[in-house]
């Protein structure tokens, strides 16, 4: 599905291309986005262009204020973009927060279940999409537990779990799902997310989804990221790009010197 | 062990590496061991004594206080009774069997009552919650009407209804629906705003949303609310019973409390009021505590009672 939201915001059309695998996963063509009207308008995001590749490991990086956040919301629908194009050539895009954000009165299999239940999926297939799914996280004995019951690793795995439900289809597991990620490990302690970037990695690679992934940690989108993408703040723009597969010498201290240095602008 | 600690940062640059897949397996389970939250269970018995003895031990000393006070002649007796005196009255009832239709008056009463205040608060609190013009225009009253004490609308309700039940039934409904819709307004205030956007990435559109996520979201609120209305329709019903009595309203709880009152039989008096007691903490230990305990158990929200 192809979701093109115009410059004249408020116009969303839709057309359907069917498996042009070639095509890119999101577009943004000079996306900005002001909140508020004259005197008290804050411009969060300017002119960001940006493209994602169909299955494609993107970190958007940056310090606080630089849109980040906004950016996502933009690109799963929650808000429109003020002006510029965005394109989604995807599945609808899923979301996982910073919290797991679990339905507290239901249990880890049926979290998993409630993407598909919304969009009409009959039961027996969506409890055993949802099994499917909780063991591609290593949570497959874990389906009657409670969310208080589990501990918060396997919280926010439930969650990518139930994100995935909400993008992807059991059919082709190729079709196109796009999963935004803000901030994600950001709540955890060190060797629990560590372990996590690592089964993200791990189900990125058996899924074939799209990732755009917001982080503040350059580590970590070292680790993760295929592509690097540095946003300056306030208001977000594009700063940099590093595509991480191809590059040579110590990209973490030169993405670290170039945050500082969109940052230091910030200090007069 | 786990993997990769040392190769933060130095960019592994293609991901799709043979990987150490065996080893971080194993190094989420040992994880999940480790940090999945341990729940202690006590024997059923050491539960059975810590929720029955303290109460037990209570009634034994309330009543020790009572025959000692009784013994001391403080009081004369038509002002205290004896509790055996009580007991005797009490068992008056028993045996002549009136006992059974003077509960079943009250309690149907409050009941039916309770239902309607529960068809109509129930839309009338989402009403308030979710649109914002009528949360201004009747949000203030609602909370207000619940500190209006019911009695007060006894007198109007006999000159309006005579002493018929509707009197009764209105007075009820004035009671109980303030709580009742007070309490889904508080459950759905202070739902976390992490889920309903959670249900809108989600795909929960209008009515699938309310239903998957904002009412089970606001359900312990609501709950805590029904009990409240449930309380409120009670003591309502009792105030309505004690000052509106008559041939068409048959006798409850309280046209029978009234009844020792006016026969200046004291006995009759106190013996009507802890069987109003005993109902309010019946139905509120065998109804309400049950569903409440499981709604909250089942959200991690109750661990250990």
């Amino acid at each position: 599905m192809t979701v093109t939201i115009g410059q004249a915001a408020g116009q969303v059309s839709a057309q359907r291309h069917p498996s042009r695998t070639e095509e890119l996963a999101v577009r943004l063509a000079g996306v900005g986005k002001t909140f508020g009207t004259g005197a008290a308008a804050v411009t969060a995001l300017r002119d960001v262009s940006l493209d994602v590749r169909p299955g494609e490991f993107v970190c958007l990086l940056g310090a606080s204020g630089c849109g980040k956040s906004t950016l996502l919301n933009l690109v799963a629908g929650l808000d429109r973009p003020t002006t510029g194009e965005l394109t989604l050539n995807t599945t609808r895009p899923s979301f996982m927060f910073q919290e797991p954000a679990l339905l507290p009165w239901l249990d880890a299999g049926r979290n998993v279940e409630l993407p598909l239940q919304l969009n009409g999926v009959p039961r027996g297939a969506r409890r055993e999409r949802a099994q499917e799914l909780l063991e591609l996280v290593r949570l497959g004995g874990q389906a009657r537990k409670r969310p208080h019951e589990l501990s918060g690793g396997m919280r926010q795995r439930v969650a990518l779990a139930r994100a995935l439900a909400a993008t992807t289809s059991p059919d082709d597991d190729r079709a196109g799902g796009l999963l935004l990620m803000d901030e994600p490990f950001a709540a955890l302690d060190a060797i629990t997310r560590d372990v996590l970037q690592g089964e993200l990695l791990r189900v990125w690679q058996a899924t074939g989804t799209t990732v755009l992934f917001v982080t503040h940690d350059v580590r970590e989108a070292l680790r993760l990221a295929q592509r690097v993408v540095l946003l300056s703040s306030r208001p977000g723009t594009v700063a940099g790009e590093w595509d991480v597969a191809n590059a040579g010498g110590d990209l973490h201290e030169e993405i670290t010197a170039s945050l500082r240095e969109v940052i230091t602008r910030h200090a007069a | 062990m786990p993997p990769d600690l040392t190769e933060v940062g130095t960019a592994h640059r293609e991901p799709p590496r043979p990987n150490p897949v065996d080893d971080s397996a194993a190094a989420l389970a040992g994880l999940d061991a480790l940090d999945t939250p341990t729940v202690q269970r006590t024997a059923w018995w050491r539960r059975a004594l810590a929720v029955w003895l303290p109460p037990l031990v209570a009634l034994v000393l309330f009543l020790a206080i009572w025959q000692g006070l009784w013994a001391a002649a403080f009081w004369p007796e038509f002002k205290l009774p004896a509790p055996i005196a009580v007991w005797d009255e009490f068992m008056l009832v028993v045996r002549d069997g009136s006992v059974w239709s003077i509960l079943w008056t009250s309690v149907s009463r409050a009941f039916l009552g309770f239902l309607i205040a529960l068809v109509i608060a129930t839309p009338l609190g989402l009403l308030v919650a979710k649109v914002n013009v009528v949360r201004a225009a009747i949000g203030p009253l609602l909370s207000g009407l619940q500190s209006l004490p019911s009695v007060a609308w006894v007198p109007a309700a006999v000159l309006w209804f005579g002493l018929t039940n509707s009197t009764i039934y209105f007075v009820v409904l004035l009671g109980s629906i303030p709580s009742i819709a007070n309490g889904l307004v508080a459950g759905i205030d202070q739902i976390p705003p992490i889920l309903p956007r959670v249900g809108q990435v989600l795909g929960a559109r209008g009515l699938s949303s309310a239903r998957h996520i904002l009412l089970p979201a606001a359900l312990p609120g609501y709950l805590a609310g029904c009990k409240q209305g449930w309380a409120f329709s009670w003591r309502s019903l009792m105030a309505a019973e004690i000052i509106a009595a008559g041939p068409l309203l048959g006798i409850g709880l309280g046209a029978y409390l009234e009844e020792g009152s006016n026969f200046n039989n004291i006995s009759k008096v106190i013996a009507a009021i802890f069987l109003i007691l005993i109902v309010g903490i019946g139905i509120e230990l065998l109804v309400f505590r049950p569903v409440e305990r499981r709604v909250l158990r089942a959200r991690g929200l109750a661990i250990g009672k």
